[in-house]
């Protein structure tokens, strides 16, 4: 199931199936990059930023971007 | 000769700068600790080398003023040895950093750092394969203890530019 | 240039296929306190401990030096010993020096080594030892990028990201470091929000120290108009100023057990900072005052800047006198004002004017060689925009806080 990265659940993990162009490589430098499993550690209230683990190093991005990352839930 | 500490943030550069100058830069666990660069300098075999401590970046394509600063270093020493400190349990993200170094034609010579981190989560690097692949000195180190600091000192002269095309075909090569 | 880098990303990923192998790394102590700390239920609650334990820690810490140490040896032995021995009693450099001869303590003598001297020692260096260390073990465990989760939110709605605590908890140290910090932020726009922001309402652990220290019963309260201004103001100079807010984007490494060695190390290089750049300023600030007293120059700004004082802001004119110290420290400020005659109000007011006024003479530099990368136009621009700011903020901040005293009948 595609989903956006927002709409997770926590503890949840999925591979991150696209991301759009702007982002793209802003976020592989910091090891997000389509084709990663990734596990959705929280998410703040009130629109807040979210928090995924990729590969063991955890990120933390605001929910715009969280919103441009789509993701196969996989678990 | 010149060196630079390229990497990252927070993969411990000011840990090793310190390390190997006997400076005195903060240290801090936590991203954009160093948002200067700093001058120190050592000794190589009698000779007294600069070594510039570099704020941490994650791309050459600069998001913010500190690392613009880092690219700005690389970009103003042309002539100079990179020591591309890498997480070793973030290895991918740092290799890709080493790659576009490499590719930009600086002499590299990479830390695999926090090496004591990898070891407690179970991560086993192929040291001998990955110098084979890359050819370029890899040497793996803990800045915190001191541990692999000496060998790595031992391997800038051994520093060159290196042709990434002939990184590509040692992959192809072997697959 | 797309392709180059998918094509890089794709060689990276052959070479780590061929080089390395994660293994299921377990779960440790850390890992789960890492989750914990983060997540909005359990980590706004570990936050405001984190704070509790702040304040209990220097408290207790400041508090032992300073009541049970410094007080005893400045005011039994320094001052009687000084008055007794320093020769020209009631001369012009008595006054400077040693202040009023007639003082049974340390603190309203008012001169360069009794007031001077102990304001530095006693008070401020155990304040900031105590302050550093707590900072420096926030920022060797790896807290901070997890205050920057929890407080984006707030952050964000005026222009800043969850990011911007850095420069702030720094600043709660020291400005001059904070004002450096901004070079993390991405934009403009939020660079210059952050250092005009944070040299107006942040005040420095040495200032923090004094106000701990000398009037525990009103921190509360004056921290807390700070910070409701800190969060006013960002939000309306987020409406007013041009340019771009970006949202936060951060790693957050994993917990690590700070070594005594950088702990002591980082201690130690920070004090001995303050020993030879804040003392000489407090020294210095408290004969400024001293020699402008004698001139004349404090009793005519205080007839020409009195009707200001008492009818806007509400403070007695004495106050001219540290608020011209405050220039070179606002430690030195606050700690002379609490000497002081005036209402708990009129001490309020008046060291929150303080903070506000005027950023200390050590951040004032920071900040125009901040501007300064952009040639002279950075300059202009940031104290220019800076300095309106500030003007605007003191007028109508200052002025509330006093309208609050009389709507509430105590002023
Ligand atoms: N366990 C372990 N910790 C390390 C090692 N090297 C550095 N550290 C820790 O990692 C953190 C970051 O070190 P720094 O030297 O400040 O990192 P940096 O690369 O200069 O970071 P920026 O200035 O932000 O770019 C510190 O808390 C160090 O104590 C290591 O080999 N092993
Ligand atoms: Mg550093």
């Amino acid at each position: 199931m595609v989903k956006k990265l927002k709409d997770m659940k926590f503890g949840k993990k999925a591979i991150v199936r696209g991301i759009d162009d702007e982002l793209k490589s802003k976020l592989a430098g910091m090891g997000i990059r389509v084709g990663k499993e990734l596990t959705f550690k929280t998410k703040q209230p009130i629109d807040g930023p979210v928090v995924v683990e990729v590969n063991g190093s955890t990120t933390s991005m605001g929910i715009g971007m969280a919103d441009k990352i789509k993701v196969e839930v996989i678990d | 000769m010149k060196l630079l500490l390229i990497g990252h943030p927070n993969v411990g550069k000011s840990v090793l700068f310190n390390r190997l100058t006997g400076a005195n830069v903060t240290e801090s666990n936590y991203p954009g600790t160093t948002v200067d660069y700093t001058k120190g300098y050592m000794q190589i075999d009698g000779e007294e080398v600069e070594l510039i401590d570099v704020p941490g970046t994650f791309s050459l394509d600069p998001k913010d003023k500190a690392e613009e600063v880092a690219v700005k270093m690389l970009k103003d020493n042309e002539d100079s040895i990179v020591i591309c400190v890498i997480d070793s349990t973030k290895i991918e993200r740092g290799l890709y950093l080493a790659l576009e170094i490499i590719e930009m034609g600086y002499p590299v010579v990479i830390a695999l750092n926090m090496w004591d981190v990898a070891k407690d989560k179970d991560i086993e690097i192929d040291l001998q394969r990955l110098r084979e692949l890359l050819g370029v000195p890899v040497v793996p180190t803990i800045a915190v203890s001191g541990w692999g600091v000496k060998e790595l000192v031992s391997k800038i002269k051994d520093a060159k530019p290196r042709d990434i095309s002939k990184i590509e075909s040692k992959v192809e090569g072997t697959s | 240039m797309e392709c180059e880098i998918d094509e890089r990303w794709k060689l990276v990923d052959r070479i780590a296929e061929e080089t390395v192998t994660y293994g299921d790394g377990k779960t440790t102590l850390k890992d789960a306190i890492a989750e914990l700390t983060v997540k909005p239920l359990t980590g706004l609650p570990i936050a405001l401990a984190v704070l509790y334990g702040f304040w209990s820690f220097f408290s207790a810490f400041a508090g032992f030096f300073t009541d049970g140490f410094f007080v005893r040896l400045f005011d039994n032995h320094w001052l009687p010993w000084l008055q007794g021995v320093f020769p020209g009693k009631g001369s012009w450099y008595y006054f400077i020096l040693v202040g009023d001869p007639a003082a049974g303590n340390s603190f309203e003598a008012f001169g360069m080594l009794t007031s001077g001297l102990f304001v530095a020692i006693g008070i401020v260096l155990p304040a900031i030892t105590a302050f550093y260390l707590y900072l420096i073990i926030l920022e060797d465990s790896g807290y901070m990028p997890r205050l920057a989760v929890l407080i984006d939110t707030l952050l964000h709605k005026i222009g800043l990201h969850g990011f911007a605590i850095v420069p702030m908890i720094l600043s709660l140290g020291c400005n001059v470091p904070g004002v450096a910090a901004t070079r993390t932020l991405q934009t403009k726009k939020q660079r210059f929000m952050m250092i005009t922001l944070l040299a107006i309402f942040i005040p420095c652990g040495a200032q923090l120290g004094v106000i701990f220290s000398l009037i525990p019963e009103f921190a509360g309260i004056i921290l807390l108009y700070l910070l409701i201004g800190f969060i006013f103001f960002g939000f309306i100079l987020h409406k007013v100023i041009p340019g771009k807010s970006p949202e936060i984007l951060i790693d957050i490494p994993p917990y690590r057990t700070p070594s005594l060695e950088n702990v002591s190390k980082k201690l130690w290089v920070r004090t001995k900072g303050f020993f030879t750049t804040a003392i000489p300023f407090v020294l210095l600030g408290v004969g400024l005052v001293n020699v402008l007293y004698l001139g004349g120059v404090i009793d005519w700004l205080a007839e020409a800047l009195g009707p200001l004082l008492t009818t806007w802001f509400g403070v007695p004119k004495e106050t001219v006198g540290p608020l011209v110290a405050g220039f070179l420290r606002k430690d030195l400020a606050v700690a002379q004002l609490s000497a002081i005659e005036m209402t708990k109000y009129q001490l309020i007011s008046s060291v929150v004017l303080v903070n506000l006024y005027f950023p200390c003479i050590a951040t004032f530099i920071m900040m125009m060689k901040e501007g300064s990368e952009r040639g002279v136009r950075g300059v202009l621009e940031i104290l220019g925009g800076s300095l309106l700011v500030l003007a605007t903020v003191l007028f109508i901040w200052g002025g509330l806080l006093h309208l609050i005293w009389i709507m509430m009948g105590v002023a």
